[in-house]
């Protein structure tokens, strides 16, 4: 009855925003209608979609994730009235100012699951699994985080050259 | 970008005798206002002790208008003065405060944002061709040649007349089209570069008339949310956050970018989440306060392609 377990070189590491009120009970129902996923992704819980700060993604990525999915209530199902319109103009934004310092946008993924899309959860889960599979981990904002102060290093030439220059 | 060829090209271009119209109307203007006691306080510019640079400076006394000034020196925004940082100057009463094109649209800003109201202030507005890139130097500022705001418009006075100016090219625009031809990896190679020299002096929070805020969610350390040494991850996350914060609200002065000591082209991610901004919700810096930002409304139909 379930799909033969494939063995991966790579198994990314995918952190979720969802909001409480309709991506969590979304992806409850994927759990409780036994529909199977990448267990790839660790979901975090929100109030709204509104609530999710883009801090929070640049510090998932610089704490290890290659992947980030943000999801919330389709626009005009908010709790909130309107917190997944301001989160909407926010992260379209965000992605533009992501871009521009050189993001592979292709591991950011935004999406509207219903609490009753239990299914739309498992694909979009899936196929972002699947595609930040295919592209490795990111190594960015990690590699970021391993290096230390500057250069580090306290001898190069052009130090010389001032330390020279001074009377 | 090749320094020597823009230092030799626009080295001195602005003639600070073109000005004196406009510091002749701006010490008339205090003088008068200071003595009829309109205002308390006139928040303008005094001459440095080095010849050709300029300092900041509060006039309260009429005798004292004649110290005020305007040259290409005339770098800083004094909007800076008015935010809640410097909480007693305003409290002092009405003040009247000059203001460049950009320190103009900073003012806007801020009063769009309930910051400031318009009836504590009289506007000495400039009409600037340009500034120097910063005291002391000779070059027209990066932000001055592309300026869309010469003479500041809803200003109570406009002092003096822009004087005429030759071309200057677009050095801002240009690099920023740069950055955008090269690929993702080559950007973010640029500004792991730039970043790297950051030393987390936090001059550009500083210097900057729209982080006003109380506390910085950037100091904040239970939980911490940048983190604050001055270290690679650190300084990016920072300067994400940062030009993420002025999105919609940057009043392009470009302050951060002249107060950085390490020379990061900050302005460039200010331009360019404006230049997004403006393209993706029609939204753009200007002289008039709007009660609300690009990023603190919405509209139902807003663009949506990248959600799933």
């Amino acid at each position: 009855m379930h799909a033969e377990k494939v063995n991966h070189d790579f198994e990314p590491k995918l952190v979720a925003f969802v909001c409480t009120w309709c991506t969590y009970a979304g992806a409850d129902l994927a759990g409780t209608s036994r529909m199977q996923y990448p267990a790839n992704v660790r979901v975090l819980k929100f109030p709204c979609t509104g609530r999710i700060d883009p801090v929070f993604i640049l510090r998932a990525f610089q704490k290890g994730a290659d992947g980030v999915l943000v999801s919330g209530c389709h626009p005009g199902d908010c709790h909130y009235m309107a917190g997944n319109f301001h989160a909407r103009r926010r992260f379209a934004a965000f992605r533009k100012l992501l871009e521009f310092v050189g993001v592979d946008l292709d591991r950011l993924q935004f999406s509207w699951v219903s609490a009753a899309e239990g299914g739309k959860w498992v694909e979009v889960v899936t196929e972002l699994t699947e595609r930040v599979r295919k592209m490795g981990p990111m190594a960015e904002f990690k590699d970021l985080e391993l290096e230390e102060c500057w250069s580090g290093k306290l001898d190069t030439p052009e130090l010389e050259e001032a330390y020279k220059a001074i009377p | 970008m090749n320094e020597t060829a823009q230092k030799s090209e626009t080295s001195d271009v602005i003639d600070p005798a073109a000005y004196a119209s406009a510091t002749a109307a701006i010490r008339a203007e205090a003088k008068r206002l200071l003595a009829e006691g309109l205002v308390t306080a006139v928040i303008g510019y005094k001459a440095g002790r080095r010849s050709g640079t300029a300092l900041p400076t509060i006039v309260t006394d009429p005798a004292r208008a004649e110290d005020l000034i305007f040259t290409p020196a005339c770098v800083n925004n004094l909007a800076l003065y008015l935010t809640k940082a410097k909480k007693d100057v305003a409290k002092k009463g009405k003040v009247a405060i000059v203001a460049k094109g950009c320190d103009m649209r900073a003012l806007a800003g801020l009063m769009g944002e309930s910051q400031l109201k318009r009836e504590d202030l009289f506007i000495i507005g400039v009409a600037c061709a340009g500034v120097h890139a910063g005291n002391g130097e000779r070059s027209v500022a990066r932000k001055c040649r592309e300026c869309a705001v010469h003479t500041p418009a809803g200003a109570d006075l406009v002092a003096g007349t822009v004087p005429v100016m030759p071309e200057l090219t677009p050095v801002e625009g240009q690099e920023l089209a740069r950055l955008e031809a090269m690929t993702a990896g080559e950007r973010w190679a640029f500004w792991k570069e730039q970043f790297s020299r950051c030393v987390k002096c936090y001059a550009c929070r500083s210097i900057c008339p729209f982080c006003y805020c109380e506390q910085c969610l950037c100091d904040r350390n239970r939980p911490q949310a940048v983190e604050s040494a001055p270290r690679p991850a650190g300084n990016m996350a920072w300067h994400i956050v940062r030009a993420m914060h002025l999105a919609g609200r940057c009043a392009g002065c470009a302050e951060c970018e002249r107060a950085c000591p390490m020379d990061i082209p900050l302005n460039l991610l200010n331009r360019k989440m404006a230049n997004e901004l403006k393209e993706l919700y029609g939204h753009e810096a200007g002289l008039e306060a709007k009660e609300k930002g690009p990023l603190a409304e919405y509209r139902e139909d807003d663009d949506q392609s990248f959600i799933k």
